[in-house]
């Protein structure tokens, strides 16, 4: 093999792309997450009417990443963004303790749902910043995170705003990507 | 390359000589050259806008950016430096004068705005309060609220149950804007809340109208917006020009997206972005004018 057609192929080799869901309650800040994931500037969000998808390169993965609304209106719609999902990343306000139960009732469902069976979940335990979140382990237990049994999980302290924790939330991303359970 | 060579020698040699040649001609200055040459609004400030900004004189360059009492000082200057005779050209004065206050002026509402964009909705505050409760009787004046927190913020399209969390990264910027077109133009608010309440065209009215102040914040930070003022605001403009050309978003939009029927709020993205990119390009007219 020449070394033009090697330098061919290494170029055509495309990397793997990775289908990221990133949901949660409005207000968790999946959009500032993903606006820093691009290393965008996040000092002008807007709550999301719809969605937002980006896609970003990380580890010899090319990352497309969707971040749906999280108003109670437009939960419903959800599901229409489930299939082929290959990890799913659930946000959360850690500092938004009176919605603890809504958000965990949320992410129960979306775990039931069949065509997220054996996807890889990263729950970011987000805005560690504020001097009132609550801590991952705290928010681990009051989801009752340790029952789920049926895929590969993990849950991360963070701050979107800082960007503190993310990129460790993005390498056990790359990580598990193609630890879904068929 | 070529035009890029041209634009160099013009700008830096050309353009003096050839402004030095036509002030022995006409026996008058680029600055009145402009104001002789063009009507007001736009395309008169824009141009000398960029006169005064290329100027090798710094009395000249410095008066694009001063304040509202400072610009009879400037004027006077300007005058001395040029060595214009105002008996000749009576109107120059009043010209330019206007020119001083828009270009100056832009900048400065682009700093005010920015101003109340930095502060955030705080629950503490009065004032804040205050203006959140009157949105809600300008729209819903058949309706009280059952409680400060409470599910019918849904009804006029916030989030959730308190709408403090809504104004993210616009801030009070978002709720003035919000306030001033229910204030304003009461009919219309009323009549677009509802038409925001259709059971499949349907979008939350107070998220859009968010979204809608982002989208005037950045063409009004990217200069987008400067021949529109200049065509408007024949003065020193205040934060009711930046309100108004929201009503005029808020009241186009509207109409653009019952127009296109999109298939549901999941599409508001892209048709935000097409939406954007026609308003872009009627800016971009130097006639333009967007009033409601």
């Amino acid at each position: 093999m020449g070394l033009l057609s090697i330098l061919r192929k290494l170029k055509s080799a495309p990397d793997q792309e990775v289908r990221i869901l990133l949901l949660g309650l409005d207000n968790a800040g999946k959009t500032t997450l993903l606006k820093q994931l691009a290393s965008e500037d996040i000092s002008h969000i807007t709550p999301t009417q719809g969605f937002n998808i980006k896609s970003v390169q990380s580890q010899g993965f090319k990352l497309n990443v969707w971040d749906i609304g999280g108003q109670r209106k437009i939960r419903p719609y959800w599901r229409n963004y489930f299939e082929n999902t290959d990890v799913l990343i659930y946000v959360i306000d850690s500092a938004d303790r009176k919605r603890f139960e809504e958000t965990g009732q949320e992410l129960a469902e979306l775990l039931d749902e069949e065509k997220l069976s054996g996807v890889p979940v990263l729950i970011f335990a987000n805005k560690q910043d504020l001097l009132t979140a609550a801590p991952a382990s705290e928010i681990a237990e009051g989801l009752n995170l340790h029952t789920i049994r049926d895929r590969v999980w993990q849950i991360q302290s963070c701050s979107a705003l800082t960007g503190e924790g993310v990129q460790d939330g993005m390498n056990w991303v790359c990580k598990n990507v193609n630890a879904k359970k068929k | 390359m070529i035009s890029y060579i041209w634009h160099y020698f013009y700008s830096n040699y050309f353009r003096f000589w050839l402004k030095w040649v036509l002030r022995q001609i006409s026996g008058k200055c680029e600055l009145q050259r402009i104001c002789d040459g063009t009507k007001d609004g736009a395309s008169r400030t824009h141009r000398i806008e960029y006169s005064l900004e290329h100027s090798k004189c710094k009395v000249l360059r410095c008066a694009i950016n001063i304040s509202e009492e400072e610009a009879d000082q400037y004027l006077a200057n300007i005058v001395k430096e040029k060595k214009i005779n105002l008996e000749k050209d009576k109107r120059f004065e009043i010209n330019l004068r206007i020119c001083l206050l828009q270009i100056s002026g832009y900048k400065k509402l682009y700093l005010d705005v920015e101003e109340l964009r930095k502060q955030s909705f705080d629950s503490n505050n009065n004032y804040h309060e205050q203006q959140l409760l009157e949105l809600w009787d300008l729209l819903m004046p058949h309706e009280k609220l059952n409680n400060r927190v409470t599910k019918q913020w849904g009804d006029v399209g916030f989030q959730g149950d308190d709408p403090k969390t809504d104004f993210r990264g616009m801030g009070m910027l978002g709720l003035a804007n919000l306030l001033y077109f229910s204030k304003h133009y009461t009919e219309e608010a009323r009549l677009i809340l509802s038409h925001s309440n259709h059971p499949k065209l349907g979008y939350s009215y107070a998220i859009v109208g968010i979204n809608l102040t982002e989208m005037a914040y950045s063409l009004l930070k990217s200069g987008a917006l400067k021949f529109h003022f200049y065509n408007t605001v024949p003065e020193f403009p205040q934060m009711k020009s930046f309100h108004q050309l929201y009503c005029y978003l808020v009241y186009e939009f509207d109409k653009f997206w019952f127009k296109e029927e999109p298939e549901s709020i999941m599409q508001f993205n892209q048709y935000r972005e097409k939406f954007h990119d026609q308003i872009k390009h009627l800016l971009s007219n130097e006639r333009v004018a967007l009033t409601l």
